[in-house]
């Protein structure tokens, strides 16, 4: 009855979960549900009573993600994110004191391997391999202390389910289910967290997401596209490299540039923390006061300065890969809460929602040129200006220029034609539906609400955001269409089926 | 300056505060004394018979206005005839696009995604699942819809060659991800392609099948007394009962009977059989044949799997290979239970750093023996016994997984109490039952290994494992397509 996970993991799309059209009924049930401070330090709490089963989701999120990267440390949001997992000074060791000498001798010796490491084939090897022993030899006597994944067994202990993380372009998430009996022992191990992660077994965790960028990114068809295609999307904003970074950057990142990232984003003014479930707000308050509100404020996390320039031609990128051919177009457009992301996201949901959209009947049904096609309103992030995107995989013998050919027609339909009344009523209905099954888990719930408040600052947004869904007339779709939907605005990038090798 | 200075002693007075109540606050878990009680009561579905015999399952649901329908009908890809490999997946998808009598698969399209409502059809090994879900206020045009598509499908040619054209194109990017490659061959030389659980669908078993053979797949497996009908939502078990009596009340039984499958047979060797891939990981399931069904060593099993490689980071191969040495990003396995009576699959499946792959597979091997020379230690066997036990309540956190839960077990012959015994099953197991269950149900010297990579990124030959047969991934491709 079991399934197996891949824990602490990349988000590899945020896309931002439509809102609703919901009736005002529904809107108005979650109001009430929902009960929200921002305590005195800045960290906003987000908390939903669902007397079910007497369990509880809990899922606290700070606003960083692969955005705020610079090269050089791209891939550190994520690699912090499994660091997150280490322990403190608390949990995790059987003595602190003892312990920290050694760690600090690591962070020396690891940070010259790593400076060497990165110089590639003029590396000095018998440096290397005399740093890389002296390291081993550190943390051989560091184990001595570490008691191994103590959070996990803490949680496993009382029942914990699911706990995880997941880092995104535009924030970090961490996760856990508990039974209701547990709100104490998660207040004392999160703030413990928050306060103060120790970095233990630093360079052993680097090489575990040296294997995850393989494994997820390297050997995959589709996530290497994906990274090529952003790379040439965005020349100069950081949207333009994956989440779980370069793998010369995943090699090199000392821990001490890790705590730098740490210090500067994982303030309490910089998160929120929702939990929906069987919980009494009345004895949940106190518990949060006590264990989250005494964390100290931290400077306000710096501001990004990079603006994404007009894209003023056509980009196109295509690359042989051993599997079979997959396609993906964008165009650079306004994210949340411009009227054109509204718009955007109806336009993808008549494109590609569903057996009745657009690309599916005649892409796949009718003419039978694709095996897939998505239309999407919210890649790679949606902190920033974002990108309209199409990914589709042409079935044999179709290609991917045939496939692509055939979006672009559509493209100009919407242009030239205005969307019908009942394709648009067919998205509201489906929004109003969508927005009621948000409701239906602890996690879904925690999760929608937490994004919103964290990426946008009010969480009720999620309930505003559905009259701008809910007025989109088909002229706005046309505006947008015909606006955004340019072929100098345009990014297209091919995979091919490698030719033949011996 | 003074003035400074005062300024500065104040804010170290501050911080020195903070310090002081985060320590009051702040300690180990284990200072932090026990939990309140948890107060639980376990919840069933209700159950009722159709005048035509369809077993229905019910949970009510208030919380949202929202109702769903999952249907199991008995049978699936085990039972296909030889020659037919794909008939069940192809016509339970069919089923569902094909339209009925009255209506074309279109026009459900149309009218179901303008209600938000779904309607979907698949099949599994042993199962063809129909499920349905729609907002309350549409729930009786959803259940007459999904009774029409269950009892009056039309199986259009237009749409067999659609999920024909479909299957074949997914059959084509099937080797695309070395893992699932991996995945796919290991599942045919663990079980051996003659067998009904080891073989797969090819291009030329998919390409020969009929409107015919989807028709009569339909006739002989969807019958009222083959059915078992799950519905959860916002209504009452009266109101429940009439929806489905109307829907579903005139639909005649007829005889089901499902051909008898040859039980796997054990021909783990220790052999090693490496595709060859330019990829830069080492991919490997490794194994052999499991346990079956509701086996008297069930729970002993459970929890030695939780030791050995569960699906947290307490279990000792991810412990090992991942958080200790770096060598992949996760790894997990076990001994697995098959279909009723059959055998499951014994096997640990990873992504391995390729510059250290013979070590991390020797370190595999290395745990397994371990499991079966040592007891486990008492802090293992009791995190783990207390997280089954603990986590129990889970099971019961949605109404809709309530009722899923109870239909597999009850479909699967599962004892009646099996979930009111089972936190008294997990606390009878001792660590002497897990040492007998590792020796009984695991041995490393004769699971086979299927590795797919680049075998000259390794750090040794794959030999240096034992007896390496390798398979021609290009050839197997090329095959596929000539037919």
């Amino acid at each position: 009855m079991k399934t197996f996970r891949m824990f602490r993991f990349v988000f590899c799309l945020v896309v931002l979960g439509f809102a609703a059209s919901a009736g005002p009924l529904a809107a108005q049930n979650l109001e009430e549900k929902v009960h929200a401070r921002t305590l005195k330090n800045g960290m906003a709490v987000l908390l939903v009573e669902r007397h079910g089963a007497p369990v509880f989701s809990t899922i606290y999120g700070f606003k960083v993600g692969s955005v705020d990267e610079v090269p050089g440390i791209t891939g550190t949001a994520h690699l912090f994110e499994h660091m997150a997992f280490k322990g403190t000074p608390r949990i995790g060791t059987t003595d602190f004191a003892k312990e920290k000498p050694i760690m600090d001798e690591i962070d020396r010796v690891g940070r010259e391997w790593s400076l060497e490491l990165v110089k590639g084939d003029r590396a000095d090897k018998d440096k290397l391999a005399r740093l890389r022993a002296d390291l081993s030899k550190l943390e051989a006597e560091q184990q001595k202390y570490i008691v191994k994944d103590e959070i996990d067994v803490i949680y496993s202990n009382v029942g914990g389910t699911g706990l995880n993380a997941g880092t995104g372009t535009d924030q970090t998430m961490y996760i856990i289910s508990l039974p209701s009996n547990q709100l104490e022992l998660f207040c004392l191990v999160e703030s413990e967290r928050i306060r103060n992660t120790v970095l233990r077994e630093f360079y052993t965790e680097r090489s575990v997401i040296q294997e995850e960028r393989k494994q997820t990114t390297e050997a995959s068809p589709a996530r290497l596209l994906s990274e090529m295609f952003m790379g040439a999307a965005f020349i100069a904003h950081p949207y333009n490299h994956s989440v779980v970074g370069w793998a010369s950057d995943i090699n090199s990142v000392t821990l001490e540039e890790a705590q730098a990232f740490k210090s500067k984003y994982y303030t309490p003014n910089n998160c929120v923390l929702a939990i929906a479930g069987d919980i009494d707000p009345e004895k949940a308050w106190p518990l949060i006061e006590k264990y989250f509100g005494d964390i100290p404020r931290g400077e306000d996390p710096p501001v990004l300065r990079t603006v994404e320039p007009k894209q003023l031609g056509e980009r196109r990128v295509r690359y042989e890969f051993d599997a079979e051919p997959q396609l993906m177009i964008g165009y650079h457009k306004p994210n949340f809460p411009a009227k054109d992301d509204a718009a955007a996201s109806v336009l993808a949901s008549i494109l590609s929602s569903g057996r009745t959209s657009r690309l599916y009947k005649d892409l796949v049904q009718d003419k039978q040129l694709a095996l897939n096609v998505f239309a999407g309103a919210g890649s790679p992030g949606a902190r920033y200006p974002n990108l309209f995107t199409f990914n589709a995989s042409p079935r044999f013998p179709h290609t991917v220029d045939e496939v692509e050919k055939a979006i672009l027609d559509h493209v100009e339909k919407v242009k030239n034609e205005p969307v019908s009344e009942r394709e648009l009523q067919k998205v509201k209905n489906s929004l109003e539906a969508q927005y009621i099954r948000s409701m239906s888990s602890n996690m879904g719930l925690a999760m929608t609400l937490c994004r919103y408040q964290l990426l946008f600052g009010d969480w009720k947004l999620y309930l505003k955001y559905k009259d701008t869904l809910a007025a989109i007339t088909a002229q706005d779709v046309m505006n947008f269409a015909k606006t955004t939907l340019t072929a100098e605005n345009r990014t297209v990038a091919q995979l091919i089926k490698k030719a033949k090798t011996s | 300056m003074t003035k400074r200075k005062s300024v500065r002693i104040l804010a170290l007075g501050l911080v020195g505060a903070s310090l002081a109540l985060a320590a009051a606050a702040q300690k180990h878990p284990r200072d932090l004394g026990p939990a309140p009680e948890l107060k639980f009561k376990m919840t069933k579905p209700a159950m009722f018979t159709l005048s035509n015999g369809i077993q229905c399952f019910f949970m009510e649901d208030k919380e949202l206005p929202l109702i769903s329908l999952e249907g199991l009908f008995k049978g699936g890809s085990l039972y296909e005839p030889a020659g037919k490999s794909g008939l069940a997946a192809l016509a339970g998808q069919v089923l569902r696009s094909g339209g009925t009598k009255t209506l074309t698969g279109d026009q459900i399209n149309e009218e179901l995604e303008f209600i938000a409502a779904s309607i979907e059809s698949y099949s599994g090994r042993r199962y063809m699942t129909v499920s349905g879900d729609s907002l309350k206020k549409d729930f009786d045009r959803l259940v007459t819809l999904y009774a029409d598509i269950i009892m009056n499908p039309e199986f259009r040619q237009d749409k067999i060659d659609l999920a024909r054209n479909q299957t074949l194109e997914s059959m084509r990017r099937r080797w695309d991800q070395p893992m699932q490659v991996a995945g796919m061959l290991f599942n045919e030389k663990v079980y051996g392609p003659g067998s009904p659980f080891g073989r797969r669908a090819t291009p030329a078993s998919i390409q020969a099948l009929t409107r015919e053979d989807l028709i009569a797949f339909h006739n002989a497996n969807y019958a009222p007394n083959n059915f078992y009908l799950g519905i959860c939502g916002d209504l009452t078990m009266a109101e429940a009962k009439a929806a489905l009596e109307k829907a579903f009340g005139k639909w005649p039984k007829k005889k089901v009977t499902l051909p008898e499958v040859a039980s796997p047979v054990e021909t783990a060797d220790g052999t090693i059989y490496h595709a060859a891939k330019d990829t830069p990981q080492g991919n490997v399931y490794m194994g052999h044949l499991g346990i079956p069904q509701n086996s008297p060593d069930q729970f002993k099993v459970e929890l030695m799997n939780e030791i050995m490689g569960g699906g947290s980071f307490t279990a000792r191969l991810m412990k090992e290979l991942r958080s200790n040495r770096g060598l992949t990003y996760g790894i997990y396995g076990g001994v697995g239970e098959g279909s009723g009576k059959h055998r499951g699959v014994f096997q640990i499946g990873s992504q391995l750093k390729a510059a250290k792959f013979v070590e991390a597979v020797e370190t595999v091997k290395g745990i397994i023996k371990d499991m079966q020379a040592n007891p486990v230690t008492d802090e293992e066997i009791s995190t783990s016994k207390n997280s089954l036990i603990n986590s129990f309540v889970f099971r019961f956190e949605d109404k809709g997984q309530i009722l899923s839960q109870y239909m597999s077990l009850k479909l699967d012959g599962y004892p009646e109490n099996y979930l009111e015994t089972y936190i008294d099953n997990i606390r009878k197991v001792t660590k002497a039952d897990i040492q007998d269950a590792a020796r009984k149900y695991m041995d490393p010297a004769k699971m086979i290994l299927v590795v797919v990579g680049d075998d000259k990124l390794f750090d040794k030959p794959l030999s240096t494992l034992g007896k390496v047969v390798p398979v021609d991934l290009k050839a197997l491709q090329e095959a596929e397509k000539a037919k």
